[in-house]
């Protein structure tokens, strides 16, 4: 066809700056360039968290400590520091930047599976479920699920709310979706239910849970990063990881999928086995992460909705970026709720909560219209 | 070419389409009318392969059921009857989806301005930094076209003549949108692919169709050319509405055919 016509101005945005000339609407050079971003503002990040705290072991000797290893006698670091950035903070900023990432990215996930900004394995149910699952061994481990623990040791906890997650979505999305099309209402309104449920079967078990357990459940319940170790990390790193592996792979169709089933099958996606898969990463994600940390809401449905604003809703960018963003916010998070009532801390749920619920409010006063699709 | 032969469809536990059997060669236009509820759009999604069906259905000789979803989509595209999105995607992202899949067929140096190309086609041209959302209804039809279009834009690839599904392609949009919508239709068939579009306005039917499958009650009730099937006593069967092919108004009315168009 007429190459001359297409290059007329009006279909190319002008030149700024000299820069390269690209098509109007196109904005994977600014995703690209906002992922280049959040890799420093995460680096940046870690690096922080590891030298902040109530020893202050300075941020240079913390790198050099980094980039030389344990074994150099030179890098201004006490022995004392050494542990404390080794033992209690190394892990836990992995911890938290995997968890971090985990939910920014199963949020990110369920929204595109089920096509609305509003699905967030916090609100609809699904934690409800992983929570479910953990609390499950935490009390029955000594009894009836004994051969559970045996079986996967220290995975076996990560692993039950991975099965809880992954059965409360496939309830939800059986309830929400009919013909291919998701009720938004439906969603909702299922997600009530199932946290409903999920928070009575918890009752019973903490009602017949004896005192340690007790105490385990508390702190577990709490949402925090606190007690992050190196066997918590090898416990739910693997899933973790598998989730953010397989999560890149998902972009397609989920780009595809933001058109319908039906559209999505029509450009070549198989539609069934890829939402099987997608619902699988999601369960994967949230499970592992609520094994470890208890309920952190919000970062699931906070994060890919102040980018997508910014680099738009293709999930190729979405989803890397997602898993950026939410591990350097998760970390800023643990950061306040290590410091602001120190020296005790505050669970890093509560600090989430208190600036996500807010955020999500005023997510639905901006788009009240998509309640009603 | 798409051959369609001795198809059925049932739904639940009633049967929307039976017996229905057509040939749509490439080159040709094939319009499938009827009134609502006599099986055009179960047909459509049939011929998709989102429903199972009984019969054959077969694109360029091989049936649609032992094709994989990825093998269609590059023999085949195919535009709904209106899509809405839940994440702010700009037209261009739109467009651009129709790439991802099937194989355009544009040459490697095109493929960046194809979706402008594409838009261009459509009326749009300059709308690509525009968020979809915010569009007309007739917009977004006409942004979902660019879409389908980028997915088959050779309408013969390798020596194989590919298809374009329409369903309702016109109903939203206005006279002019209506008449381009069916030119490039038009067009995309005399460049040898095939074209299948369900219609209801029987003049741009008659204008553009090489072959009309008139649907009723489930079944084919006749297939021919717009001449041989648009008559007063099949209209007055299938449609339950005395009209008179060729009629004129009395001469107190206006009125204005798409036929009177000049290009």
């Amino acid at each position: 066809m007429s190459e001359t016509v297409l290059r007329k101005p009006a279909v190319l945005a002008s030149a700024r700056g000299g820069r390269r000339l690209r098509p109007e609407g196109d904005r994977s050079a600014l995703a690209r360039m906002v992922i280049a971003c959040l890799c420093l503002v995460l680096a940046a990040t870690i690096v922080f968290s590891l030298a902040f705290g109530a020893s202050d072991a300075s941020v240079l000797s913390v790198v050099k400590t980094l980039i030389a290893g344990t074994d150099a006698a030179d890098n201004g670091l006490s022995v004392r520091d050494r542990i404390i950035i080794y033992d209690i903070r190394l892990p836990r900023v992995i911890l938290g930047a995997l968890i971090g990432a985990s939910l920014a990215v199963s949020g990110a996930v369920m929204q595109g599976l089920f096509r609305n900004p509003l699905a967030d394995p916090g609100i609809v149910g699904v934690s409800a479920g992983a929570g479910l699952g953990a609390v499950s061994i935490i009390v029955l481990g000594g009894t009836f699920l004994a051969p559970m623990i045996a079986l996967f040791s220290l995975y076996a906890l990560p692993l039950a709310a991975f099965f809880g997650a992954l059965i409360f979505t496939l309830v939800l999305y059986r309830v929400a979706t009919r013909r291919g099309q998701t009720s938004i209402a439906t969603m909702l309104l299922a997600g009530i239910a199932l946290g409903a449920m999920a928070a009575a079967y918890i009752g019973v078990l903490v009602y017949i849970a004896d005192d340690k357990q007790l105490r385990d459940l508390t702190f577990w319940g709490l949402g925090s990063l606190a007690g992050a170790n190196w066997v918590k990390i090898a416990a739910s790193g693997p899933l973790i990881a598998l989730a953010l592996v397989i999560s890149p792979f998902l972009a397609r169709g989920l780009n595809g999928l933001a058109l319908g089933e039906a559209s999505a099958s029509h450009l070549g996606i198989p539609v069934q086995r890829f939402k099987r898969i997608a619902i699988v990463t999601v369960a994967a994600a949230t499970g592992a992460s609520v094994a470890v940390s208890g309920g952190i809401g919000f970062v699931g449905v906070v994060v890919p909705h102040l980018l997508r604003l910014v680099i738009g809703p293709d999930h190729r960018y979405l989803l890397p970026a997602a898993a950026l963003l939410g591990a350097s916010l998760l970390l800023i998070a643990d950061a306040v709720s290590r410091t602001i009532v120190a020296p005790s801390e505050l669970p890093i749920g509560i600090v989430t909560a208190a600036v996500g619920a807010p955020f999500f409010l005023w997510i639905l006063l901006r788009r009240r219209g998509i309640l009603d699709l | 070419m798409i051959r369609v032969s001795n198809v059925s469809v049932s739904l639940g536990r009633s049967r929307i389409v039976e017996h229905v059997s057509f040939d749509a060669e490439a080159g040709a236009f094939c319009v499938i009318v009827g009134p609502n509820g006599s099986g055009k759009t179960t047909l459509m999604r049939a011929l998709s392969g989102d429903l199972p069906h009984e019969g054959v259905i077969s694109i360029n000789g091989v049936p649609i059921n032992r094709l994989k979803l990825w093998q269609m989509a590059s023999m085949r595209a195919i535009l709904p009857q209106s899509t809405s999105l839940s994440f702010p995607f700009t037209v261009r992202e739109i467009v651009k989806l129709g790439m991802t899949s099937g194989r355009s067929g544009a040459a490697r140096h095109n493929v960046e301005t194809l979706p402008d190309e594409a838009l261009e086609r459509v009326d749009l041209a300059g709308f690509g930094g525009r968020f979809y959302q915010e569009l007309s209804g007739g917009e977004q039809q006409r942004v979902q076209l660019a879409r389908v279009l980028c997915q088959v834009w050779q309408p013969v690839l390798d020596g194989q003549p590919r298809f374009l599904f329409l369903d309702e392609p016109v109903s939203s949009l206005d006279i002019k949108h209506q008449l381009i919508i069916m030119q490039i239709a038009r067009d995309f068939a005399d460049r040898g692919g095939g074209v299948i579009a369900i219609l209801h306005d029987l003049n741009l039917t008659s204008m553009f169709a090489d072959r009309v499958v008139v649907m009723h009650k489930g079944r084919a009730d006749s297939v021919g050319t717009p001449m041989e099937v648009l008559t007063d006593d099949r209209i007055l069967r299938v449609y339950e509405c005395a009209l008179k092919v060729g009629g004129l108004p009395g001469k107190s009315v206006p009125f204005v055919l798409p036929q009177s168009a000049t290009f």
